[in-house]
């Protein structure tokens, strides 16, 4: 079954018109597989992907693109008990997550 | 829910910006397009929990507002579209993946597969769901935050 989500990536050009990532630090909760985070992280500083379900982080560690490596973290954790210390990212993200 | 955001706006540096993207619940419209023309073949029915889901969360960004966390900036409607090769491959997705969220009545289901297998070499189907994006920025320490 073949789909193809957003293939006119207006997603991605909403996100991009709505903030500026060159430089900040990035949380997304809710990042699932990684669909969304392969899309912008590359314009952080760093980011870190944050989602309840294991599986999905599995995938996201196994198809993160290479180039990402140095930029891209993923935790396993619930948006309402977030593993950070306070005023440590520039920029969230609810990916349809809220 | 809010305390997700009471969270979010926790480990955000003062200043410091939520991004909400989310699908919007009013409507799920079923096209069969080419290149040559698109057919919008009618409305999926979105269900209780998909309707549920975005009360709350408007309900959670509201009261997270009135606490004085965010200041909304800017919010924008947009369309992306979900896209199959065949309206087959579309309803077995539904069916499985978006299950507890829209269903497509046979009516409709019907007048897909028609149009698609009248339609074009190039003939495919998609679903098209309103977006919303809202650009929020963390409000200064409150004076008992001191």
């Amino acid at each position: 079954m073949t789909l193809i989500k957003d293939p006119e990536k207006n997603e991605t050009k909403k996100l991009h018109k709505a903030v500026d990532f060159a430089g900040k630090r990035v949380l997304e909760i809710g990042c699932g597989d990684g669909r969304l985070t392969w899309r912008y992280a590359s314009a952080s500083l760093s980011t870190i992907g944050l989602d309840p379900d294991k599986d999905s982080l599995r995938i996201a560690a196994i198809d993160h693109p290479s180039d990402l490596d140095d930029k891209i973290h993923f935790v396993n954790a619930e948006a309402e008990h977030i593993p950070f210390n306070k005023e440590t990212f520039d920029i969230a993200i609810l990916a349809w997550s809220l | 829910m809010v305390h997700a955001l009471s969270e979010i706006r926790r480990v955000l540096v003062q200043k410091g910006i939520l991004i909400d993207l989310r699908p919007m619940s009013e409507e799920r419209r079923v096209e069969v397009f080419s290149t040559r023309e698109t057919r919008e073949i009618g409305d999926a029915t979105v269900l209780p929990r998909e309707l549920d889901d975005n009360v709350a969360a408007n309900q959670a960004m509201t009261t997270a507002k009135s606490n004085g966390w965010f200041t909304r900036e800017s919010e924008e409607f947009f369309p992306i579209h979900y896209v199959w090769d065949s309206p087959k491959e579309m309803e077995e997705w539904i069916e499985t993946e978006w299950e507890d969220f829209i269903e497509i009545d046979e009516e409709i289901k019907q007048a897909a597969r028609s149009a698609w297998a009248l339609g074009d070499g190039d003939t495919r189907v998609r679903v098209k769901v309103n977006m919303l994006i809202t650009r929020w920025i963390k409000k200064d320490r409150s004076l008992n935050e001191y």
